[in-house]
């Protein structure tokens, strides 16, 4: 999942209405994606509907690059190719997966199917977004998103080795400096009273097992940690390039 | 009737112990506070508290839990009433006429209206959930594979006509919800799939951690970006709280109307208390011999609106209660939290654990005993927290979701898929996706596979199994009338003006 929508994300910035580089940049993230997809097909045993949905992804990508698609609205027609990306990825995905055996569903049947319907589903809001006019893709932001998720990943890097108190604190100062009014005097006052009422209710009241000061191998856990995280950003492309 | 009075005797005796009636008392005291505080939803409030009711009994939990939905729907009134914020999406009808109500001087009869017919409303579907618990029950027991499969669909064929926007992204979302649900060991082989040989994922992707970053993360990203609301806050303090004997004229068939719409439309899957307040305040309003009224300070559009989403809030217990299938977003929450404490929801939770079903039944009633007390006369206190400016909730709200996550399975990377459901609920909303249908989807795909998968083997692989079968075959005709309907150009206009309006 976390593969098939996100990479999406940074490219259509419309950043102004024109719309000839928003469908350059829009068209050349899917045509990027498409590519992926097909390399990833070299990797199954049964790539022929995944190959042939995402080479024809590629050419739309590309058309929509050179802006040989009029983009009437912009919202669902890259909503819709991004759905058309989340399921053939989950169509190569669960491609290895054994199917139908005479009357009995395997494994592979339901997700197979679902992925399908949900591919026909994307190209039928994209062909919408081409023959309706619809509104514009609201402007992305940067700032809040970037300390907010900075925040969050923040703490889920610091918990096990920093202990509760530190990484609540250092989570709630970076996720505040996302808002535009945030003032500093009372940001440090208030992430210490979050973080109090945080040990508090959650260590005290409720007896959870936390860590609420740095571990004596501190270093150690958080190098191991940040190498599972990075199995779980990178595992499933790594799987297709490596095996 | 004796044995519904007995049950309910059996009910009380629950909800009444010492301990329930306090973790009803918190659940109505936090359920008021989402509902006041604008930016916290109910959906990422349950989920933020699921991790702290792992340690109280069942019970318990799950009356703290309800207290906290229906008790949003009180609060969100007050906000509406005094502020013109509505903190819940259930109340943002009722901010058209109870702040002009306001600020004609008339804010306590606005708010001891909503409180009365909100309170009425429970009382009502209280009685309609236990009423209909015995013999909906029973039906479900008449309901096999097929028929279990075809509810779903038509449940969530529901979800899609009565949510706003577009009938193709939502059927889009809950297909990309039934997918990320298979992810995850396979139910009959074990098989892992689309799990990339990572051990974060063979047990599935956390239906918290899901609901949190979409419903919790994603909306604070979205939040941040907007201007900063202006908080007129009234100022001198309220006065009258007793509402006039007109206004009790005025509001006593309104509010029996709001609350009939909102205990049918919580019934129904996806509808939920929303539609509800959406739908009685139209309702109202073209019934109305002076429709111009309306927006002008109306206690008929106070008064019908609050009684119909509490009446929905709780009534949307039913299908959950007996057929074990969640019909809006927060009831798919309960799930996960029944779910946690081992119960599977369903027809059996009545027969095996009446104390569970029918105590959280008297509980609601309770609850909204509680209720009354907390809004009407603690008013000032709600208004006050107002003042906590968003920018300090926000971080708040976010540390706390991190700590709840984490200490689900005391796993940071479960932190970490949830931030990345953050950044694809951000897209989402960019891209007028509803998150809900997709809740919706993740939490009865592994449901509806497994029945599909059992009607398939049990009918030789026959496909015609489901409309063949008589309850199934009536249930999925209308689920595709219905969205043939929804999808027709004509009706597809008149959705959109109601959801506009």
């Amino acid at each position: 999942m976390s593969e098939g929508a996100n990479p999406s994300q940074s490219g259509m910035t419309p950043d102004s209405p024109a719309g000839v580089t928003n469908a350059f940049r829009g068209g050349i993230v899917f045509a990027v994606l498409a590519l992926l997809l097909v390399a990833m097909t070299f990797f199954i045993s049964s790539p022929l509907v995944p190959r042939i949905a995402s080479i024809l992804l590629a050419v739309v990508g590309v058309a929509t690059a050179v802006g040989l698609i009029p983009v009437r609205g912009p919202q669902d027609y890259y909503g819709g190719l991004a759905l058309v990306v989340l399921g053939t990825f989950a169509i190569v995905a669960s491609s290895e997966l054994p199917g139908q055996r005479s009357f009995a569903f395997g494994p592979g049947t339901a997700p197979r199917m679902f992925a399908g319907v949900l591919v026909l589903l994307g190209v039928a809001i994209a062909v919408v977004g081409v023959i309706t006019a619809g509104p514009m893709i609201e402007k992305y932001k940067l700032r809040g998103p970037m300390y907010v998720i900075g925040g969050i990943l923040l703490f889920a890097v610091t918990i096990r080795p920093m202990g509760l108190v530190p990484s609540t604190y250092a989570a709630f100062i970076l996720s505040i400096m996302g808002s535009r009014e945030m003032k500093w005097v009372e940001s440090v006052i208030a992430a210490a009273v979050m973080t109090g009422f945080c040990v508090l209710l959650f260590v005290y009241l409720l007896n959870l097992p936390f860590q609420l000061w740095p571990q004596p191998n501190a270093h150690i856990v958080m190098y191991n940690q940040n190498a599972e995280f990075f199995r779980l950003i990178f595992g499933p492309l790594m799987k297709f390039l490596f095996g | 009737m004796s044995e519904l009075l007995a049950n309910l005797y059996l009910g009380f005796g629950v909800a009444l112990e010492g301990r329930n009636i306090l973790f009803c008392l918190l659940g109505a005291l936090v359920g008021t506070l989402v509902g006041v505080l604008p930016g916290i939803g109910t959906v990422a409030t349950i989920a933020m508290l699921l991790p702290i009711t792992f340690g109280l009994p069942p019970v318990g939990a799950l009356i703290m839990l309800a207290g906290i939905y229906y008790g949003a729907q009180y609060g969100g009134s007050t906000t509406s009433i005094l502020v013109n914020i509505p903190g819940e999406a259930t109340s943002v009808v009722t901010a058209l006429d109870g702040h002009q109500m306001a600020r004609q001087g008339r804010a306590g009869a606005a708010l001891s209206i909503a409180a009365l017919g909100s309170f009425f409303a429970g009382c009502v579907s209280t009685v309609l959930v236990a009423a209909l618990g015995g013999p909906l029950t029973s039906l479900a027991l008449l309901f096999g594979p097929a028929e279990y499969f075809s509810l779903m669909a038509l449940g969530l064929i529901f979800a899609v006509v009565l949510a706003k926007g577009s009938v193709l992204k939502a059927v889009a979302m809950i297909l990309t919800g039934l997918l990320l649900s298979m992810v995850g060991s396979d139910l009959e082989t074990g098989a892992g799939r689309m799990t990339f040989d990572l051990p974060e994922l063979a047990d599935g992707i956390g239906f918290a951690n899901i609901a949190m970053g979409m419903f919790g993360f994603a909306e604070i990203i979205r939040n941040l970006e907007l201007p900063p609301e202006s908080a007129d806050i009234l100022k001198g303090k309220v006065t009258g709280l007793m509402p006039t004997r007109k206004d009790l004229i005025d509001s006593a068939a309104p509010i029996a109307r709001g609350t009939l719409l909102g205990s049918i439309l919580g019934i129904l899957p996806g509808g939920g208390a929303v539609i509800a307040s959406f739908a009685a305040y139209t309702f109202e309003k073209k019934i109305s011999r002076n429709p111009e009224r309306f927006g002008r300070g109306a206690i008929e559009g106070v008064a019908a609106p609050e009684s119909a989403n509490n009446a929905a809030a709780q009534t949307s217990f039913i299908p959950l209660l007996t057929l074990g299938i969640p019909p809006n977003a927060v009831m798919a929450l309960m799930v996960g939290a029944m779910t946690i404490h081992g119960i599977v929801p369903g027809p059996q939770v009545m027969t095996k654990q009446p104390g569970l079903f029918w105590g959280m039944i008297a509980s609601m009633w309770v609850g909204n005993l509680m209720l009354v007390v907390i809004n009407l006369p603690l008013v000032g206190v709600w208004v006050t927290l107002l003042r906590v400016p968003y920018r300090l909730l926000f971080p708040s709200i976010i540390v706390f979701c991190c700590i709840g996550i984490y200490s689900i399975n005391n796993s940071p990377s479960d932190v970490l898929i949830s931030a990345m459901f953050g950044i694809v609920g951000y897209w989402f909303i960019k891209h007028d996706f509803e998150a809900a249908p997709m809740l919706l989807g993740f939490v009865l795909g592994p449901l509806m596979e497994e029945n599909l998968r059992r009607a398939m083997l049990i009918a030789r692989g026959d496909a015609t199994v489901f409309f063949t079968r008589p309850i199934s075959g009536v249930l999925l005709s209308t689920a595709i009338i219905l969205l043939i309907i929804a999808a027709m150009p004509k009706i597809r206009r008149r959705r959109d003006e109601v959801f506009v309006e």
